[in-house]
């Protein structure tokens, strides 16, 4: 599981919770057994938590492109 | 003479000719509007052109229809007629209708250009791109210091983060077409995942560069998909319907892009919810089916089924075992009866047991005897008639039957068998032969006789008919 929490790490909030419906789709149809049962259930809490921790903590940048002598480039963009 | 009228009834005859005359009636008039009032009763207005000037009045019934307010130095097409305020002598002209000069001929650019891009499909369903769900940076064509950035960088707040890129552009006046269009090129190269294209509420020619043919074209041939937030609600432009989606204001837009997150986040919460139900009825699914195992299987229920079968089992064997031990002892005790019969040992024995029994009989017999004869004695002494007669008979009788009873007893001796002249014949082993089938020619056997024994060998022997 620790290894999947690397890769959870990894992944973008889509991709997460995208894998997380599924999970929980696979649980809720049933037919499967105990152990794969409780590996989706501790697959899906990472993903939730990472999500989680995506939709809290999440950084955002505001830029504008800016055209002048020297060509283009980004700067940040705030506000008056 | 000529004849002489009122002032009253002269403007009554112009006025009548104004009413005649279809060339004054009913017409469409442009001009600027100028000095204008507005009192309860409508508009007054000079409505003037470089060259001349009119008295104008729009009556308040007619403003209802007129769709805008009228401002100063406005350019508009008034349509109406000319009246005649006799009391004054004055002309004006009676506006029925207005619009801003120019709407005319932008109304019917706007409606071509819109039936030719619709016919050349760039407004077509088929066309339009889904917004992502979870975009990583929004690019958005707008002027830096308007409101469409503010607002959507502050309905943003609250909503998923996503990075905002701004590609600054004029949105209205000459040049402005040119400007959205490269900002929607350079926000593609950029690569961003959606662009917001927009500028705030404003005149119809304010919006027009969102009517534009070039920006149109640069909607349609963005990679990224487009929102469009064009002025208020109630404004369509051509940059509406290329557009993936269009949202009615600039706020609407970036509520149209991103999710607001703690909607988000309560469904994570549901996402856990339904995780949890689900693992509870898988768990609670398998400790059912363990349960009807454990009951199949528990130590109970094993002991019951186990104690059955020990029981059959221990009731089959006991029964084999009785039936065999049965067997077995009714075996042992026919043997040890054979045997007991067969071993001259034990028929010795049993021999000196008939012995010492007919000792004991004797010595009894010899007692009860002697008993009765004291008995008879004592009898004998209270009779006095024939006293040694009765003596001597009562003798006689039981001298002669202890002496008949003791040759019988003598002859039940075994011992006194071999007195008698038997012998008996066992093989080297001492076991008694009865018969001679249990003889073989040459076999050596033992004769016991009354006073000691000896080896023979069989030599021949015949079975008795």
């Amino acid at each position: 599981m620790t290894e999947y929490a690397e890769e959870v790490e990894k992944m973008s909030f889509e991709e997460s919770i995208k894998t997380l419906e599924d999970l929980v789709k696979e649980l809720e149809a049933g037919g499967i057994d105990l152990d794969r049962s409780i590996e989706i259930y501790e697959k899906a809490v990472l993903l939730r938590n990472h999500c989680r921790a995506i939709l809290e903590d999440g950084e955002r940048r505001i830029q504008k492109i800016v055209e002048d002598s020297k060509g283009l480039r980004k700067e940040g963009f705030d506000l008056d | 003479m000529p004849e002489t009228i009122t002032v009253a009834e002269l403007n009554s005859r112009v006025k009548e000719l104004f009413a005649r005359t279809p060339a004054l009636n009913d017409i469409w008039v442009s001009g600027e509007i100028s000095g204008l009032k507005k009192y309860d009763s409508g508009y007054y207005f000079v409505l003037k052109d470089a060259n001349s000037e009119i008295r104008a009045v729009m009556f308040k019934n007619a403003i209802p229809r007129l769709g805008f307010v009228p401002t100063e130095n406005m350019k508009v097409r008034a349509f109406g007629s000319i009246g005649m305020y006799v009391a004054r002598g004055s002309y004006q002209f009676i506006v029925e209708a207005m619009e801003k000069s120019g709407i005319g001929d932008r109304y019917l650019a706007f409606e071509a250009l819109k039936k030719r891009l619709g016919e050349e499909g760039l407004f077509d369903a088929s066309h339009k791109r889904p917004l992502p769900q979870y975009p990583k940076t929004i690019g958005v064509v707008t002027s830096a210091s308007g409101a469409v950035i503010h607002d959507i960088i502050t309905t943003s707040e609250s909503r998923y983060r996503a990075d905002i890129l701004l590609a600054p552009a004029m949105v209205q006046g000459e040049g402005a077409a040119d400007s959205i269009v490269a900002g929607i090129e350079l926000l593609n190269r950029q690569g961003v995942d959606v662009i917001i294209v927009g500028r705030g509420g404003g005149s119809i020619e304010d919006l027009w560069p969102f009517n534009e043919e070039k920006v149109a074209r640069a909607i349609y041939s963005s990679k990224a998909p487009v929102v469009s937030a064009v002025g208020h609600e109630t404004d369509f432009t051509i940059s509406d319907f290329v557009a993936d989606v269009r949202a009615p204001t600039p706020t609407g837009a970036a509520a149209i892009i991103l999710r607001d997150r703690s909607e988000m986040l309560s469904e994570l919460d549901s996402y856990m919810t339904r995780l949890n139900r689900a693992i509870t009825a898988a768990i609670d699914g398998k400790r059912h089916s363990f349960e009807i195992l454990d009951s199949k299987l528990s130590p109970e229920k094993a002991m019951d089924s186990l104690d059955m079968v020990s029981m059959h089992l221990d009731d089959l064997s006991s029964r084999a075992d009785r039936s065999l031990s049965d067997v077995l002892t009714a075996m042992r005790m026919s043997f040890s009866a054979l045997d007991s019969r067969l071993q001259p040992q034990r028929a010795l024995e049993d021999m000196h047991g008939l012995e010492e029994r007919v000792e004991v009989s004797l010595e009894r017999i010899q007692t009860a005897a002697r008993v009765m004869l004291e008995k008879q004695t004592g009898r004998l002494a209270a009779v006095s008639d024939r006293p040694e007669m009765a003596i001597d008979g009562i003798l006689r009788d039981a001298n002669g039957r202890l002496e008949s009873d003791s040759k019988h007893l003598e002859g039940m001796n075994p011992t006194n068998v071999l007195t008698r002249g038997y012998s008996m014949i066992t093989d080297m082993d001492g076991k008694v032969l009865t018969s001679v089938d249990g003889m073989d020619i040459g076999q050596s056997v033992t004769i016991r006789m009354r006073d000691g024994s000896a080896v023979a060998d069989v030599t021949k022997k015949e079975r008795q008919r």
